[in-house]
């Protein structure tokens, strides 16, 4: 569904994406992970279409829509019209059956976007990607910035979107434990370059990202493998 | 190396020359011509557009009213010299003085807000000056200010138009040296960090605001003391003295020229100056109408600014530059 | 009192026009941020291409309609030149807007030459309160009440207006849910066109315009717009119906005609406060 093959992203002289290659099937859930500015959200956009690239190529087998960092919500419109904005490119303009989907919406349909909480905002934005329909839903950093008990809600929406609709996830997350628990296959992004690939449980098992990774976890959050 | 350095020297020794023959050039300008006037325009409009460009080069910020400085100046020595009695060169030194105060009073809060407001802040304080001038009778009411004395040192009194006109470059040369050693500085340089970025400006200990204030506040002064040589040499000023176009041909000057480059006020007013001949030239053939003129004028200064912001926005400068490289580049 | 009527009612139809041009100018900065120095071209293009449609070509009406989709049309070449190309910082674009004012200026004098022009409006005037009031100054303010309503209906109720909204609201995320933040902006120049055209097309039968009236439109529409922030199409409307009244009022009661500097005044004022209370979403 999704196939990243030797991507080059430069800004400037500045090298965003040294050779990238993942893959997602159909109906799969792939994290990336890795430090800040590994260059995650800057693959981000090459998959949505946003940024240029300078070689390799980038196939996708559908309909990608992306759930933004940090929310990005139209904030002095209401929640409706963010949904509605969504189908912008594709789908249909009715947004019943997201809130179908997502029910919690309706409580807060008519409320101004930027009077929302964190967590409300992160529904509005799964909600907004996928109003276009996806067949690829890319996700970059779901959890910033939100409460566990509000990203363990989200994640079990996500699981259900995936496994009832069959939407190609990618999710982007700083979250480790998060991102392993709900996804099959992760990548490691570190400075450009993929470091390490596999099963999640390969990785979970991988000493190089337990150091890495689970060492720099907070100690409070429970890491269920 | 050594090419390298032959280069550079060459490239030196180039913008030496230049200069040198333009100074030539400059000195012996107002003995040739028989109506220094146009001669002096250009001058004064040099010594605006120098600092207007260091404004919109490294502050960032535009001015579409600059000529409200140079009316503060022109009128601190059109009242000063005969409702006050000040002796004409204590008038002189005000002018720039009283300039840099209205455009600190005007820049303190506007230099808070986004580009466009400063823009049009000036342009509304031009206009209320005019009004100003034109409603009140101790700023001249509508007949202006007349009768102003020549500038005297002592009993020394400069009445030829010649004299003005090498007072002017004098004045020229001054404003050029300040500008220069400002960007020199460690002030400079810090200006010049805005210029690229003010975040990275800031993080780098840049005081923003404070660069800002008093780029804009020696702009004024500059403007200032071009008003104030205006109203010696014409020697009268009313409220139609400052229209707002000239304050646009400011802009179109400074931006034709170089923003923020030191010569890039003295390139852009001869340039456009040459440009306003050959139009008068053009326009004053017979068989075209009458408003031929003020058509193909405003056509000129409109394409120019416009291909001039779009597609050279360094200026010619810029153009110079490249020249200058390339001739040094051959003779190594 | 009739004088006090007589200048209210023509100050509130000056200020309807300062605040079409000056909703110009909010639409055209909220999708672009770009402030269009030539909205007040607009308005002159306005009244000279009504003047000359009204000049046996077109009837009243008809010819008050062309005029605005003219409008629409040149703010959409003058958006070409302004942020056709990518990356054009906002304040040089500004000045490019000077630049295209200037132009313009020459057009002007090419097709209309220099005399100040006035097509003829609506015929006769209305008792209000004992004072006589233009009925063309009456169809201002209507069709000004009537074109707000319609504004803020097409930014609320239409799609193409949500995705202009958006775009203002917040580009990064327009450009994701696939709207093109270019192409919306063009069209924020068109309707911004057409809204100074429209301002023009109804002010110019009651006070001629002439080549160089785009400067004090320019101003008292920005005037206005700084009362609504560049932001607020409401306040505008309020804001350019308090200049234009005190104008109107300045001018009737006091020597002379300074309507243009007392919109400077009030906007100077209005920055300055604006300034202190320094709202950093819209200051910086």
């Amino acid at each position: 569904m999704l196939t990243v093959d030797d991507v080059v992203v430069r800004y400037g002289s500045a090298t965003a994406l040294d050779r990238v290659s993942l893959h997602a099937d159909a109906g799969e859930m792939v994290a990336l992970i890795g430090p800040n500015g590994a260059g995650k959200s800057t693959l981000v956009n090459a998959i949505s279409g946003l940024v240029p690239i300078e070689s390799g190529s980038i196939v996708t087998g559908g309909r990608v829509a992306q759930v933004p960092e940090g929310r990005q919500m139209f904030a002095d419109m209401s929640v409706v019209d963010n949904l509605v904005l969504g189908a912008w490119r594709s789908g249909d303009r009715d947004p019943s059956r997201i809130f179908d989907l997502l029910p919690a919406l309706r409580d807060f349909a008519n409320r101004k976007a930027g009077t929302l909480s964190g967590g409300q905002q992160q529904m509005v934005a799964v909600g907004r990607a996928l109003m276009a329909d996806p067949q690829i839903l890319v996700i970059d950093e779901l959890s910033l910035g939100l409460a566990p008990l509000i990203v363990a809600d989200l994640a079990e929406h996500l699981r259900t979107i995936n496994q009832e609709h069959g939407t190609t996830v990618v999710l982007i997350e700083q979250e480790v434990g998060l991102a392993l628990e709900l996804c099959s296959r992760a990548y490691v992004l570190e400075a450009g370059r993929i470091t390490v690939s596999g099963t999640t449980e390969e990785l979970a098992d991988s000493p190089a990202v337990r150091a890495a990774y689970f060492g720099g976890l907070d100690v409070g959050k429970d890491v269920q493998l | 190396m050594s090419t390298m350095m032959a280069g550079r020297r060459t490239s030196t020794l180039i913008t030496r020359s230049t200069i040198a023959v333009l100074a030539v050039v400059a000195l012996a300008m107002p003995m040739l011509m028989s109506d220094v006037t146009f001669f002096m325009q250009m001058v004064l409009a040099a010594i605006v557009v120098t600092g207007l460009s260091l404004l919109m080069g490294y502050a960032g910020q535009a001015s579409l009213g600059q000529g409200a400085f140079f009316a503060v100046g022109a009128l601190t020595v059109g009242i000063g010299t005969t409702t006050w009695a000040l002796p004409p060169v204590l008038a002189l030194v005000l002018a720039p003085v009283l300039a840099s105060a209205f455009a600190a009073v005007v820049g303190i809060p506007l230099l808070r807000l986004r580009g466009h407001y400063l823009a049009f802040g000036t342009l509304a304080l031009l206009l209320m000056v005019v009004a100003a001038m034109n409603t009140f009778d101790f700023l001249g009411g509508s007949f202006g200010i007349a009768g102003i004395p020549p500038l005297a040192v002592g009993s020394f009194e400069i009445t030829d138009p010649r004299d003005y006109a090498y007072l002017a470059l004098g004045c020229l040369a001054l404003v050029l040296l300040i500008s220069r050693n400002l960007i020199n500085s460690r002030f400079g340089r810090g200006i010049q960090a805005l210029a690229g970025s003010e975040t990275a400006a800031a993080s780098a200990g840049v005081a923003v605001f404070r660069a800002k204030l008093t780029v804009f506040a020696i702009s004024a002064a500059f403007a200032g003391l071009a008003g104030a040589l205006s109203a010696f040499f014409t020697p009268f000023i009313s409220p139609e003295s400052f229209p707002a176009s000239r304050s646009f041909e400011y802009v179109i000057m400074a931006v034709v020229g170089g923003l923020g480059a030191l010569w890039g006020g003295v390139i852009g007013a001869i340039a456009m100056s040459v440009v306003i001949e050959v139009i008068n030239r053009i326009s004053t053939q017979p068989g075209l109408p009458a408003t031929a003129g003020p058509i193909l004028q405003y056509a000129a200064y409109a394409v120019l600014l416009i291909l001039a912001l779009l597609w050279m926005p360094r200026g010619l400068i810029s153009v110079l530059h490249g020249v200058r490289g390339r001739l040094a580049a051959m003779r190594t | 009192m009739s004088d006090f009527i007589t200048y209210l009612v023509s100050g509130i139809a000056l200020g309807c026009t300062f605040a079409l041009v000056g909703s110009g100018f909010v639409v055209i900065h909220r999708v672009t941020r770009v402030v269009n120095f030539a909205q007040g071209t607009f308005a002159v293009f306005g009244g000279f291409i009504s003047y000359s449609l009204l000049d046996g070509i077109l009837p009243q009406g008809l010819a008050q309609l062309v005029t605005v989709v003219a409008c629409g049309l040149i703010g959409l070449v003058v958006g070409f030149v302004a942020i056709g190309k990518p990356g054009t910082d906002p304040l040089i674009a500004l000045i490019v807007t000077l630049g295209v004012s200037i132009f313009c200026a020459a057009v002007f004098i090419t097709v209309w030459g220099q005399d100040p022009v006035s097509p003829p409006g609506l015929r006769g005037s209305v008792s209000i309160l004992g004072a006589d009031v233009q009925r063309q100054r009456l169809l201002v303010v209507v069709a000004t009440l009537l074109t707000f309503l319609a504004l803020s209906l097409f930014f609320s109720r239409t799609y193409v207006g949500k995705g202009l909204t958006a775009c203002a609201s917040n580009p990064r995320a327009a450009a994701l849910v696939g709207i093109n933040v270019r192409r919306m902006g063009f069209m924020a120049f068109a309707v911004g066109g057409a809204l100074g055209g429209l301002a023009g097309a109804l002010i110019s039968p009651s006070v001629a315009l002439s080549f160089s009236s785009d400067l004090p439109f320019a101003l008292s529409g920005f005037a206005a717009a700084v009362f609504g922030g560049l932001t607020s199409p409401g306040r505008t409307l309020l804001g350019g119906i308090v200049l234009g009244v005190t104008g109107q009022l300045v001018a009737g009661y006091l020597d002379g005609s300074y309507q243009t500097e007392v919109a400077l005044l009030m906007m100077l004022a209005i920055m300055v406060v604006r300034s202190s209370t320094f709202v950093t979403e819209e200051a910086k």
